[in-house]
């Protein structure tokens, strides 16, 4: 019973039975997400370490040298900064911009402790001082790129409408420093990123964004709009939204890689939430390219193509339906084969998505080729991929008609699903069997019960189910000595064993035209 | 890598393994495998020798035997590519390599893993340092990995001091590097030249170990003598070591035993077994120093003849059978004659062998004898079947095939007698601007002979020798020598050789190698770079006219 009751539980939760949907598949991309934004952090890291064994190994003696002259005592810094003389105050200024550019470790708690962030702050509206304006730019950009506390340091300082009033500096150096720090700020969480909104960053930066524009600094300028779209709790204002939208559409059709990259990856933050906004991205018109740039040779823009696709698909039938219009059926198979895993799993999450919809959306599954990839996926995979499609055939099993049913098992689906039972993932056994519920309830319908009997018997199947009887999970088990009670107790019916398997009865496909009206 | 300890690393690693033998078609590696065979049968090391006689045949050979074996060990062949990159063999699979062929190529010295190269440490070999050459990949890797991985943005970036200029220093670096390593690796490959030979080696082996027997230092006597005139001294101190006894009267050894004897001799091919007149015609130095392709140059043999005293009877006649009075002090009175005709090097010391009561051999002669041997174009068999005679026909026991070999050594020595003579008659010998160039028509008599790689370079060495003495023009003497002709005429294929000037002192550097492969590159030439010799090359006959041309304007 309990099986069943789960059962019902995700059937609520598919998007053509209940309105649930979205919200279960978005909280598994949460994981994925949190995951490999730990993991990124690594590399960052990682980044770091690199870049510094390399200035270190490439910098010539003089250069060494003159750093050693250079910088001032921390002490003489603050009394620099503090002090009113121009020149002392760049001179420091700039040596704490190299303190915290430079070093493996950026002393950035010691400089916050000297106290002397709001006088950088301050030297931002110094509009006579360029050179200082950008030294101090740099230096908070730097600041703010540590944990939150520092960022908070920055911000408290009152940097924030400094930053956003230095935009629109006359000097480029300064207006792209300032574009960087405020990428910096947004990049926090949603609470800053609001605050900026709020002071109106939004009209300025998109200002910034023109033909003649140097690829560098667009390049910056797209990575702060993005996290300008990233975080959720609260999602950014729709208005906020609304306005950045036309400009990232104008970016994504750019033909620098990172340019592209970074506005997919603001387009996917805004796709990744509730179906109205997923509307607006779709009323721009822009799938199209993203569908498009989903077979990118770059990975750096084909991830975050996908991952933008792949949450359009979770919305609402009609949405789903947009993408499909916009090719991305055609696409998929390719991803479906990608040599990296996570694209597979990825691609994989994005058709079960699709599995999910109207029968009219799984015939275009079918007609488009999709079987074959997700069977091979199912069978050879990496076993994150072959989780979702796992979660694909499921869909598919629950919302498909019976003659789609019959199609999917004629495409050799059953083999890899039970060769998946074998996996450790108990969550994933329980999906599988749910599924071959499903698959016997249909052939109950067509009266193949026990062509379906035989086939799962042959490919090992009973065995397998059998021996999850014994399984530590107690849902697992259930399932599975529900199956058996149900379709594999005793010689019930010996006449019906076929003793030949030359009459075809075996095979789905002679019941599919006898099904066939 | 190089093995430091031969008896340790090689021979006591493959001992009580299954070996495969591949060596090479020459007579050096011939005498190495004569040496390594005794010690093997010693030690009753289970083989099996595969004759290879180009890179085709040792691939062929290794994709066979891969699966039954995994130790090789090869002679006079391997080390002058990377071969890993050719072989692909498995990871649990090694090279014992010993190869005179140098320079070494420089993957092979640093695997440390599955290629163990078995040459004297002492040779001149300046392999570039390490990290002149290899380069641990893993910055730029890193590098694009990040760029690529396709993971979402970071949340914040701190902005480093100057990466753009850390980016382009690093890039600069990166292709001074790449420049440096390219200078280095061409002035490393550029000549081809040969170092310490393997029967050397393997001798060496056989002494360390004390299983060292005079027959062994036989089969390096020749080879030493033939080719690698600066490790005489060294064989002359293990000559003597094992054949003092024959000095002292009350234990000498029976007239059976082998006895080699380290002595002056002439430098007249193969005199002992023809007739003097026969040898002093067919002898390269004596007939480019007398010019004999001219009527002017056979007056002059007449007159040294004359001059000598010998009755022409006499010195047509076969040697063995010369009048015992003018033999006795023949020597001497061809030595003083010579000299008077400008033939100051006639007198060279050399190692014969004796045994019985008339067999004695001088070395060059069985080096003569074996080569030709080899490369016998009467098919007697199948492919094998040569190099197997020729085998043979180093061991004592074995006189008629080494025989048999002597006959074509005569007759090889003739038609490249007769080659020569027409090439320098018919003006056949063309200055190219930065080397001469001969080719040797189809329908040429003798033309056979010549598509075989050795026989080739010994006639392209004889020829270049008599042209300088022909020539007038002081240029064309200093030039290297390239030669063609024709291979498979069905095939449509020529063999061309390249060898280096006539004049230069006793290391004989050749470029050719180099120029050939850059030469066939730049024109899409279709050749066969097939031989262990780089400076020997398969060309369609096609091909040729433009090949050629692209040559002579890379090194002009």
């Amino acid at each position: 019973m309990p099986v069943m009751k789960k059962h019902g539980e995700r059937m609520m939760k598919f998007k053509n039975k209940g309105k649930d949907t979205a919200a279960m598949r978005r909280q598994r991309v949460e994981v994925t997400v949190e995951l490999r934004k730990a993991k990124k952090d690594e590399q960052i890291l990682k980044r770091r370490s690199i870049s510094f064994s390399l200035m270190d190994e490439s910098l010539s003696p003089g250069e060494d040298k003159r750093d050693e002259i250079i910088p001032l005592s921390l002490e003489k810094i603050t009394e620099a900064v503090n002090g009113s003389n121009p020149e002392l105050q760049l001179q420091a200024t700039q040596d704490t911009r190299r303190i915290l550019s430079r070093q493996k470790d950026p002393p950035i708690n010691q400089i916050i402790e000297l106290g002397i962030i709001p006088r950088l702050v301050e030297f931002l509206t110094y509009a006579d001082n360029a050179p200082l304006q950008f030294e101090a730019a740099w230096a908070l950009t730097n600041i703010a790129s540590g944990t939150s506390d520092h960022t908070k340091a920055v911000v408290e300082a009152g940097a924030i409408p400094a930053f956003i009033s230095l935009l629109s500096s006359p000097h480029m150096h300064i207006s792209e420093q300032s574009v960087w720090a405020l990428g910096n700020i947004a990049g926090d969480g949603p609470l800053y990123r609001d605050a900026l909104i709020n002071c109106g960053v939004i009209p300025p930066l998109l200002a910034l964004v023109s033909p003649v524009t140097p690829v560098g600094f667009l390049r910056n300028i797209t990575w702060t709009l993005s996290n300008l779209c990233r975080n959720k709790n609260p999602y950014p204002p729709l208005n906020a939204m609304k306005t950045m939208l036309p400009v990232l559409i104008c970016l994504i059709k750019h033909e620098d890689k990172e340019i592209i990259s970074d506005s997919c990856w603001a387009v996917s933050y805004l796709t990744d939430g509730s179906n109205d906004r997923i509307q607006i991205v779709v009323d721009t018109g822009i799938l199209p390219r993203l569908v498009e740039l989903m077979v990118s040779p770059e990975l750096i823009i084909m991830t975050p193509a996908l991952r933008a696709i792949g949450n359009v698909v979770t919305g609402t039938d009609e949405q789903t339906q947009a993408a499909i219009d916009a090719g991305v059926l055609a696409v998929l198979p390719r991803l479906l084969r990608h040599a990296k895993p996570s694209i597979q799993k990825e691609a994989a999450w994005t058709l079960s998505n699709i599995a999910a919809g109207p029968r009219q959306q799984i015939q275009q599954l079918i007609t488009c080729g999709l079987l074959p990839p997700l069977v091979e996926l199912l069978d050879k995979g990496d076993f994150k991929a072959q989780k979702e499609a796992v979660w694909a055939v499921a869909n598919f099993t629950t919302g498909g008609t019976a003659e789609q049913v019959v199609e999917l098992v004629q495409s050799g689906v059953l083999k890899p699903l039970l060769n998946l039972l074998l996996a450790k993932d108990s969550k994933t056994i329980l999906i599988i069997l749910d599924t071959i519920s499903n698959l016997f309830l249909t052939a109950e319908k067509l009266g193949e019960t026990e062509t379906l009997c035989l086939l799962v018997e042959e490919l090992d199947g009973l065995e397998k189910i059998e021996a999850l009887q014994t399984h530590d999970n107690n849902m697992v088990y259930r399932a599975a000595l529900n199956i058996i009670e149900k379709y594999f107790s005793g010689e019930e019916n010996p006449d019906l064993q076929p003793g030949t398997g030359q009459d075809g009865l075996y095979d789905f496909s002679v019941e599919k035209q006898d099904f066939d009206f | 890598m190089f093995v430091s300890d031969c008896r340790r690393e090689f021979y006591e690693a493959i001992v009580s393994q299954r070996v495969l033998l591949l060596v090479a078609s020459d007579v050096d590696a011939l005498c190495a495998c004569k040496i390594l065979q005794a010690l093997f049968q010693c030690d009753h090391v289970q083989y099996t020798l595969v004759p290879v006689s180009g890179w085709q045949e040792l691939e062929t050979a290794f994709l066979e035997h891969k699966d039954q074996f995994k130790y090789f060990v090869l002679i006079n062949c391997g080390a002058n590519v990377d071969l890993l990159e050719i072989l692909q063999p498995e990871d649990d699979t090694f090279f014992f390599i010993c190869d005179s062929h140098r320079p070494i190529n420089v993957v092979n010295v640093y695997n440390d893993t599955q290629i163990k190269l078995l040459v004297k440490q002492d040779d001149d070999l300046d392999v570039p340092a390490y990290d002149d050459i290899f380069r641990d990949e893993e910055d730029e890797e890193e590098d694009s990995e990040n760029e690529s991985d396709g993971s979402e943005p970071s949340e914040k970036r701190r902005r480093f001091e100057e990466d753009v200029i850390e980016r382009t220093m690093k890039r600069r670096q990166r292709r001074e590097w790449e420049a440096r390593r390219r200078e280095i690796l061409f002035d490393y490959e550029q000549y081809e030249y040969h170092g310490t030979s393997s029967a050397m080696v393997m001798f060496d082996l056989a002494w360390v170990m004390s299983k060292d027997l005079n027959d062994m230092l036989w089969y390096v006597s020749i080879i030493i003598f033939h080719r690698y005139v600066t490790d005489i001294g060294i064989l002359q101190r293990h000559v003597s070591r094992h054949n003092h006894r024959n000095e002292d009267e009350e234990n000498s050894l029976s007239i059976d035993c082998m006895r080699i004897a380290f002595e002056y001799d002439l430098r007249l091919a193969l005199y002992q077994h023809w007739s003097l007149y026969e040898s002093l015609c067919n002898t390269s130095y004596t007939s480019a120093s007398l010019k004999l392709w001219s009527v002017q140059g056979q007056k002059r043999l007449q007159e040294f003849l004359a001059d000598m005293g010998l009755p022409l009877k006499q010195v047509k006649q076969k040697f063995n059978s010369m009048d015992m009075s003018l033999k006795e002090n023949l020597r001497e009175m061809i030595e003083e004659s010579a000299n008077k005709f400008g033939m100051k090097d006639l007198r060279v010391q050399t190692f014969s062998i004796h045994f019985g009561f008339k067999n004695k051999f001088s070395a060059s002669d069985i080096v003569y004898a074996t080569a030709s041997l080899m490369e016998n174009i009467e098919k007697e068999g199948p492919e094998t079947t040569n190099f197997i005679k020729a085998l043979d026909s180093l061991s004592r026991g074995n006189l008629d095939k080494l025989h048999q070999g002597l006959d074509l050594a005569k007759k090889q020595l003739r038609a490249i007698q007769q080659t020569v003579a027409s090439c320098i008659c018919t003006n056949l010998v063309i200055s190219q601007g930065p080397f001469l160039y001969c080719s040797l028509m189809e329908g040429t008599p003798d033309v056979k002979l010549f598509s075989k790689p050795v026989s080739l370079c010994l006639l392209s060495k004889y020829l270049l020798k008599s042209f300088v003495c022909s020539t007038k023009n002081k240029r064309c003497k200093l030039l290297p020598l390239v030669m063609a002709a024709p291979m498979d005429v069905e095939q449509g294929t020529v063999i061309m050789v390249g060898i280096p000037p006539e004049t230069e002192s006793s290391d004989k550097k050749n470029f050719f190698g180099r120029a050939f492969e850059k030469a066939a590159d730049s024109t899409n030439s279709r050749t066969l770079h097939n031989h262990f010799d780089m400076s020997i090359i398969e060309l369609k006959t096609e091909d040729r006219s433009k090949f050629l041309d692209a040559l002579i304007s890379l090194l002009s």
